[in-house]
C-alpha cells in the first residue's frame, strides 16, 4: 500500500511539476507580451466579452433591486421627486439662458487667438457596473466600450466635475481610473487667478491633493479648481474640487494642499465619456511635445511628470499650447 | 478514476464561477477591505481533494479571469495562482492528516505566497499598491478556511 502510494505521488509529482513548469512558463509569456509589447489587446478585448456574463450576472440583480425599488415608490414620493427636478430644470435653464450667447463669444475669441484646445464636442452617458474590480485601486467599470467608440485616455464626467479618465477599453464595457486613484494626475487651474498646478489622487475618494505647490502660491481653502486642458486629454474649464485645506511649514519649500474632488465619486451611478472637438485635438497635437515652455507661474516640478507615475497619469503629454 | 475525474469538472467549474463572482460583488466599504480571496480558496480546495480531475488547469484558467476582470496585466493572478496551487497539490496529503489549526496555518503561508506574487508582478510593470490591508486578505482566508472546506466537501459528498 506505502510502496504503491509512494510510486504514484512520485510519478503524479513529477507529472504536476512538468505542468506547473508549463503553465508559469505561459503566464510569464502572457505578462511579457501584456507589458513590454502591447500585443494582447485584442485577447483582452475578446476575453472581456467572456467576462461579461460574468460581470452583468453580479451587477443585474443590484441593478434589479433598484429598478424594484423605484417601481414600487408610492406616489407622494414620485411627485415630491417631480417638484424638486421641476424646481431644479427651472434654476439650470435660468443660468443657461445666457451660456449659449457666452459658448459662441467665447468661441469667437478663441479662435482669434488660434487656440480651440479642450473644447467638449460630443458625450454619451455610461451606467457605472456595481462590480468591484479592485480593492486595492480607485476603478470602475462602465457599460460602454470600443463599440461605442471609447478609447483609451478618454475623459469621463459626472454631474458635478470631472470623474475620471479611461484607463482599458473592453468589447462593450471599459475601465475607468478615478481622479482620486494614487496613479492619476490631472492637471488644473485655480478659478481664481489663473494659477496652474496639477491634481494628484491619494487613493482616498473624497480627497486630492496639489502637491506641486510652493508656500508662497495664492491658494486659499473654497478656491475652486477646473481642469486647464492642458495636455489635451481632459476638456478645459470642468470642475475638478474645491480647495478645503491649506498647510504652509514654513520649514518646506511645498505646501501642502488638499482638495475635495467636484465629483460624486463614490455615489455617482452615470458618467459622461466627452470627445474633445477635432480642432481641439489637431491643435494639440501641432506643437511638437516639450516645445512649450514651462508655465512661469507654476513651479518646476509641476511642469514635469510627476516620477513615478506611470502610463495612467495625464501629464505626462502636456504639449499643448500655454492658454493664458 | 477517470470517470470519477471528469464527474468533478462540473462542481469544479460551478464553484469557481460562484467565488469569482463572489470576489467583484460590491460590498460597503468597511467590510471591503476583509473579502477574503475567495476564487483562491476553491481553488486550493480542489488541488487538495482531487488533484488529477485538473487543478492545475483550474488555477491557470481562473487566475486569467481575475486578470481580465481585474484589469491587472494579463498573467499576473494566473501565474500566482498557478504556482500556489502547484504547491497546495504536493502539499495535499499531509494536509488532509493535519489538525484543522496546521491546516489554516497551511492555508495562511499559500496566501501570503500568492499575494507576495502579486505584489511583486505590481511592482515589476509598474503600478505597486503599497496599501497594508493587502496583507489583510490571508489572515482572513486562513480564518474562514476550515468553514469554506467543510462547506464544500458537504456540498461535494451530495
Amino acid at each position: 500500500m506505502v510502496a504503491f502510494r509512494s510510486t504514484d505521488t512520485s510519478g503524479r509529482t513529477s507529472g504536476l511539476l512538468l505542468r506547473c513548469v508549463l503553465y508559469c512558463l505561459l503566464s510569464l509569456g502572457l505578462i511579457i507580451f501584456d507589458k513590454r509589447y502591447d500585443h494582447l489587446g485584442e485577447i483582452r478585448r475578446f476575453l472581456s466579452v467572456v467576462a461579461y456574463p460574468v460581470q452583468i450576472a453580479v451587477a443585474s440583480p443590484f441593478q434589479g433591486w433598484d429598478w424594484f425599488r423605484e417601481s414600487v415608490s408610492s406616489r407622494e414620493t414620485l411627485r415630491a421627486d417631480k417638484a424638486k427636478l421641476e424646481a431644479e430644470l427651472r434654476l439650470a435653464n435660468f443660468r443657461l439662458q445666457r451660456y449659449e450667447a457666452l459658448e459662441a463669444e467665447s468661441q469667437r475669441l478663441r479662435a482669434l487667438r488660434e487656440n480651440t484646445a479642450g473644447v467638449a464636442n460630443r458625450f454619451i452617458i455610461g451606467n457605472i457596473m456595481d462590480l468591484d474590480i479592485d480593492a486595492f485601486r480607485e476603478r470602475v467599470l462602465v457599460d460602454k466600450g470600443a463599440r461605442d467608440g471609447v478609447f483609451v485616455g478618454q475623459a469621463v464626467l459626472d454631474a458635478g466635475g470631472v470623474f475620471g479618465q479611461v484607463a482599458r477599453v473592453g468589447e462593450l464595457t471599459s475601465e475607468v481610473i478615478l481622479v482620486s486613484d494614487g496613479t492619476h494626475a490631472i492637471p488644473v487651474q485655480i478659478n481664481r487667478n489663473g494659477l496652474r498646478t496639477i491634481a494628484v489622487g491619494t487613493g482616498d475618494m473624497t480627497r486630492l491633493k496639489l502637491p506641486y505647490l510652493s508656500t508662497s502660491a495664492d491658494v486659499i481653502a473654497g478656491d475652486l479648481l477646473v481642469t486647464s486642458g492642458l495636455g489635451g486629454g481632459f476638456p478645459a474649464g470642468y470642475p475638478v474640487g474645491t480647495i478645503t485645506d491649506v498647510k504652509r511649514d514654513p520649514a518646506q519649500s511645498l505646501a501642502e494642499v488638499d482638495v475635495r474632488p467636484a465629483a460624486a465619486l463614490d455615489r455617482s451611478r452615470e458618467v459622461m465619456f466627452v470627445w474633445l472637438a477635432p480642432e481641439a485635438s489637431a491643435a494639440a497635437s501641432v506643437p511638437p511635445p516639450a516645445s512649450a515652455p514651462p508655465p512661469a507661474s507654476v513651479p518646476q516640478p509641476a511642469s514635469a511628470s510627476p516620477p513615478g507615475r506611470k502610463a495612467t497619469a495625464a501629464p505626462g503629454q502636456q504639449n499643448g499650447a500655454p492658454k493664458k | 478514476m477517470m470517470r470519477d475525474d471528469a464527474v468533478r469538472r462540473l462542481p469544479m467549474a460551478l464553484s469557481a464561477l460562484v467565488a469569482l463572482a463572489l470576489s467583484v460583488v460590491p460590498l460597503p466599504a468597511p467590510v471591503d477591505a476583509f473579502r477574503p480571496d475567495f476564487l483562491v480558496l476553491v481553488v486550493f480546495y480542489w488541488s487538495i481533494e482531487s488533484p488529477r480531475a485538473g487543478g492545475l488547469a483550474l488555477a491557470f484558467v481562473s487566475g486569467l479571469a481575475l486578470d481580465v476582470i481585474r484589469g491587472v496585466v494579463l498573467g499576473q493572478h494566473a501565474l500566482a495562482l498557478t504556482l500556489m496551487a502547484a504547491w497546495a497539490t504536493h502539499l495535499r496529503l499531509r494536509l488532509r492528516v493535519f489538525s484543522v489549526l496546521s491546516q489554516s496555518l497551511t492555508i495562511f503561508a499559500l496566501l501570503t505566497g500568492y499575494q507576495f506574487i502579486l505584489f511583486w508582478i505590481d511592482g515589476a510593470t509598474g503600478n505597486p499598491v503599497t496599501t497594508f490591508s493587502r496583507w489583510l486578505a490571508p489572515v482572513i482566508g486562513a480564518l474562514i478556511w476550515p468553514l469554506l472546506a467543510g462547506v464544500m466537501s458537504r456540498v461535494d459528498d451530495r
